[in-house]
């Protein structure tokens, strides 16, 4: 009885109660229960942080609500283990309750961002504009008034409704947190899970109240402007955002800009440009780029309409190396500039040396049959021109000269090449609509590399023409769209193929692998976006939406511009390898200052007198050391009750090894052994896990440990002396203490063979979805490169057998889940194989000789091992 | 500058705009009437079958998600009331699905709402154009 009062001692309860052995089972299984939930706890946080660590690698977008989201999942997950570890050890381990919320707080800290309204103007006239305005204007409308005030440039009149106003009506009733809420509870973390949740923000701040000095404000400046102008006077609303327009992220065409709006829909149209910010398009591209929602606040300039006898667009340099370094490029047309960004309609395209007088290199000119214009009371309409402008250049040699000019004036002001949208008023005025830095991409490949570039086989064309807009080489299958309702099924690393290179279709491009469209200029949106996206684009290749059908295999070669048959028309090597775009971004940097209080592990040694709550100081901290406690209280249960019918038994063997098999629960078959006694045999185990595990160990005879060099057992003698944990006697020690804990669907082997450490985790029944299977191995008497290439070495064949495998240092964890009872069976089987097989392999780990024998003789013994999971080999 | 002809249709264009959510439909509406579209709209299915039997329009306007009937199921009578009338699908909250199903069943293409304005009115123009053509 001495056990029991000692246990009710424990948890306790009332001495006077009596437990008889079926309430102590009780108790054990809820402790067992304890124990696996506190299992599933611990791979779900090491999941979210190995997930974490993969995005750390910056290839992969994410956003904030990936960060969110994981957080969320990992400190609950964590929370759980402190629970369940808790609950299985009669609250031992309280004190990490306190370092759990400190964490938490430190976490939540970095994540906090809050909204803070200010004295500041809520409208700018823009004759108060500067470049020193550009926290209240954004940089669109600040460079506009910095270029009227500082250059003496014609810009149009108007004021920019100010990111103090953006804030206020964000504040307002509560806006902001009711978006945050929808942006939670949608937890879109992939391009198509923003659809719907797009629509329902916009719409969300389309039906809110602009608050009433904001609206004051507005309305105050649109007066002074029909003043000013007439009552004629119609506006143009363009998104000036904070961030937008900066080089590297020129957000083009992401938000809305909404052209000749009648005065009185002017806070309409207000809503419309903020709602613009959780547009797909710009949804997208904060995602692909890192930004996050609250780096951005969205500024809108209210400008006068003009009228224009023709526009477009000029880029002060080409945007990528295509032997126009020294020319500038003016796209134009008829009328508005919308078809030039919005790659509507083809445009004359005017090439003009930099160097004064502006010679005119080249002269392309578009049929110009149709234009955009502002219709009278709102709106605008495209209307065909007249048949004798059709084919006549937009603009004369002087204006392109003075055009020129006026473009160069600009770049040397900002000191780097511009991306200009222009207009030319009735009264033969430039006017300049905007600037902004001009994305120029160069070659990522090296003079060498073009050298060695294998020409393309010439009967592979398909097609050919057409301008770069983006380039690089890409292969995928061919998407086209035709309509909108198309887009909703595009494929992740489709190409597509669409008629016009609308805007819009820049919310597809974080998924399309390359662009081509019929229609189209480099001056546009989609192109600027496809080279800030690394895609190559090759735009105006007429007939490509008839000869490209869906599924067709291709391979895009922008810079040839030409588009191949087949995925592999161009070799590999010749293609530009994505960088890690994520890195340096906004949102890359939350997500690293969280991780850094998640996934580091500063507990690595369970001997340590520092190993204990107040040393926890990330997440990974607390769960190795719940999951570590957790082995060790589920031991406790058997060594320091002596319960009988618990208590571990040693297995019968012919080995020298001694392995001692705590029942858990169900591990015996019924009625097989006694509770008394103190043998079992393999043939009594009823726990398939323990017994795929040991078919595995003992399959094939272990030929002892491998020959060692003199100099590998030289660094083994060195080693020992140095670390005082390789001590033999220690290890001998420790040798005895091989135990399984079992019970019908679950094992757990904790080994330690001479110098090396291995545990073994799995749990294998029906239900596929719960299986796992769980390696960690440790150690090694070699030197620490010896033992790490071991690591890897192991790792390699796991590997093959579709385990996820992490080494640090040489440690190795490796884990299969999810998979079926007769695959896991193989997998346990291959792992117990490998317990036994890979000692001391470390010896001989720097003899490449040894290493193909050793790694040749190990894959073809486990072949045989396995029934139905069989490796992937090359 | 002086247009010779205006490309797309020439005479007045007659909408009907199908949707249960009046705000929206109100702007819509506005924004329309300042481009010399003859507006009409219905809050809800059974209304929008109504206004179809007394009169015919140049394109329909249809919400995907209404109170009392689906945008699918007014789409769907719609086509057999006036099967040339093009049909376009606005869809509040994004479901692909239903956009799909909206194209099957006959719809000339879909939106999301909230769209931008401009678009909807090139995509009508195109639609009742592509009729006529």
């Amino acid at each position: 009885m001495q056990f029991l009062k000692k246990w009710l001692k424990y948890i306790g309860k009332r001495e006077e109660k009596s437990l008889d052995s079926n309430e102590l089972r009780l108790i054990f299984q809820n402790r067992y229960h304890n124990f696996k939930l506190l299992l599933n706890a611990n791979n779900r946080s090491l999941e979210v942080m190995t997930e974490i660590e993969e995005r750390l690698r910056g290839r992969e977008p994410f956003g904030m609500t990936f960060i969110r989201s994981r957080v969320t999942r990992v400190s609950a997950s964590v929370f759980q283990m402190i629970q369940y570890l808790n609950n299985l050890s009669s609250q031992r381990y309280l004190k990490l309750y306190s370092r759990f919320r400190d964490i938490e707080e430190s976490i939540r800290q970095i994540l906090e961002t809050k909204i803070t309204t200010t004295n500041a103007p809520l409208v700018i006239p823009m004759d108060e504009l500067s470049r020193d305005s550009i926290n209240l204007a954004g940089s669109k409308m600040a460079t506009l008034g910095e270029l009227k005030h500082a250059l003496g440039i014609k810009v149009p009149d108007g004021f920019v409704i100010t990111s103090e106003a953006y804030r206020r009506f964000l504040m307002h009733n509560d806006l902001i947190s009711e978006i945050n809420r929808l942006i939670q509870k949608t937890a879109a973390e992939t391009i198509d899970n923003f659809f719907a949740l797009s629509s329902s923000i916009q719409q969300l701040i389309l039906n809110s109240r602009i608050p009433e000095e904001v609206e004051d404000a507005i309305i105050c400046q649109t007066n002074e402007m029909l003043k000013k102008h007439g009552p004629s006077l119609t506006f143009a609303l363009r998104s000036s955002a904070l961030g937008e327009d900066t080089l590297g992220h020129s957000f083009a065409g992401q938000y809305r800009s909404i052209l000749n709006v009648n005065p009185d829909h002017i806070l309409q149209s207000y809503k419309e440009v903020v709602a613009s910010m959780y547009g797909l398009p710009a949804m997208t591209y904060r995602f692909r780029h890192g930004i996050r929602d609250e780096d951005v606040a969205m500024c809108v300039g209210c400008l006068a309409m003009i009228d224009p006898i023709a526009s477009g667009v000029v880029y002060t340099k080409s945007p990528f190396e295509s032997g126009e370094e020294d020319n500038i490029l003016i796209h134009s047309v008829w009328g508005l500039p919308k078809p030039v960004v919005d790659g509507s309609l083809e445009a004359d395209l005017f090439v003009v040396s930099r160097r004064e007088p502006f010679d005119i290199t080249s002269v392309n000119l578009a049929i110009k049959d149709v234009a955009y214009i502002s219709l009278p009371e709102e709106g605008v309409a495209r209307v065909e021109m007249p048949p004798h402008q059709w084919d006549i250049p937009s603009l004369t040699e002087d204006q392109m000269k003075e055009l020129a000019g006026i473009a160069l004036s600009i770049e040397r002001y900002y000191g780097r090449p511009q991306d200009i949208e222009w207009a030319l008023d009735g009264m033969g005025n430039f006017i300049i609509l905007q600037s902004r830095p001009l994305q120029v991409r160069g070659h990522e490949k090296s003079q060498d590399d073009q050298k060695i570039r294998k020409p393309f086989n010439p009967e592979h064309v398909i097609l050919k023409g057409g301008v770069t807009a983006s380039p690089g080489v890409a292969s995928g299958k061919a998407f086209v769209v035709k309509r909108d309702a198309d887009a909703l099924r595009f494929p992740d690393g489709a190409i597509l193929v669409t008629e016009l290179a609308l805007p819009r279709w820049a919310s597809l491009l974080g998924r399309a692998s390359a662009v081509i469209t019929e229609v189209g200029n480099v001056a546009g949106h989609l192109a600027n976006v496809a080279r800030e996206f690394k895609i190559p684009a090759i735009f105006g290749l007429s007939g490509a939406t008839r000869l490209l059908r869906e599924g067709d295999e291709i391979t895009i070669d922008a810079d040839e511009r030409v588009v191949l048959k087949g995925l592999d028309a161009i070799p590999l090597s010749e293609r530009e390898t994505e960088k890690g775009m994520m890195i340096g971004t906004p949102v890359y940097k939350v997500l690293y200052d969280v991780s850094r209080l998640i996934v580091p592990l500063y507990l690595t040694d369970p001997d340590s007198i520092d190993f204990k709550p107040d040393k926890c100081s990330t997440y990974h901290d607390i769960t190795r050391f719940c999951h570590e406690m957790s082995v060790r209280e589920m031991f406790r249960f058997g060594s320091e009750f002596k319960f009988a019918e618990k208590a571990a038994k040693r297995l019968v063997t012919e080995k020298k090894m001694q392995f001692w098999i705590l029942d858990l629960n169900d591990g015996f078959h019924q009625g097989a052994v006694s509770p008394d006694a103190q043998y079992v045999r393999i043939e009594d185990i009823a726990s398939i896990p323990m017994i795929a595990l040991w078919e595995g160990m003992m399959s094939v005879p272990w030929g002892g440990p491998p020959p060692i060099k003199a100099k590998g057992f030289l660094s083994v003698l060195a080693e020992s002396t140095i670390n005082p944990s390789l001590d033999p006697a220690v290890a001998n020690n420790m040798a005895i203490k091989n135990y399984f804990m079992i019970s019908k669907n679950f094992c757990s082997l904790q080994s330690r063979f001479g110098y090396h450490f291995s545990e073994v985790e799995a749990l294998v029944s029906e239900r596929t979805r719960e299986n796992y299977a769980s390696f960690h191995f440790k150690g090694g008497a070699a030197n620490l490169d010896r033992r790490v290439l071991r690591a890897k070495f192991i790792a390699s064949l796991l590997d093959l057998w579709r385990f996820r495998c992490t080494v640090n240092g040489d440690a190795l964890s490796a884990r299969i889940e999810g998979r079926d009872i007769e695959e896991m069976k193989d997998a346990l089987r291959v792992l117990g194989y490998l317990i036994i097989h890979t000692r001391q392999l470390d010896m001989v780990m720097t003899d490449p000789q040894s290493v193909t024998f050793y790694r040749e003789k190990m894959l073809a013994d486990l072949q045989k091992l396995c029934n139905v999971l069989m490796p992937v080999l090359d | 500058m002086q247009p010779q002809e205006t490309k797309y249709p020439q005479r007045t264009l007659k909408v009907l705009i199908v949707d249960d959510e009046v705000a929206y439909v109100d702007v819509l509406r506005r924004r329309m009437q300042k481009r010399n579209v003859i507006v009409e709209t219905a809050n809800s299915g059974s209304e929008a079958i109504r206004k179809l039997r007394e009169s015919s329009f140049d394109i329909a306007i249809i919400d995907l998600k209404m109170e009392d009937m689906s945008g699918i199921e007014v789409l769907k009578i719609f086509k057999k009331m006036d099967p040339d009338m093009p049909v376009i699908m606005i869809t509040g909250h994004g479901s692909e699905e239903a956009a799909q199903n909206g194209i099957t069943c006959g719809a000339y293409d879909y939106l999301m709402k909230p769209c931008d304005f401009e678009t909807l009115m090139e995509k009508i123009n195109k639609a009742v154009l592509n009729k006529r053509g």
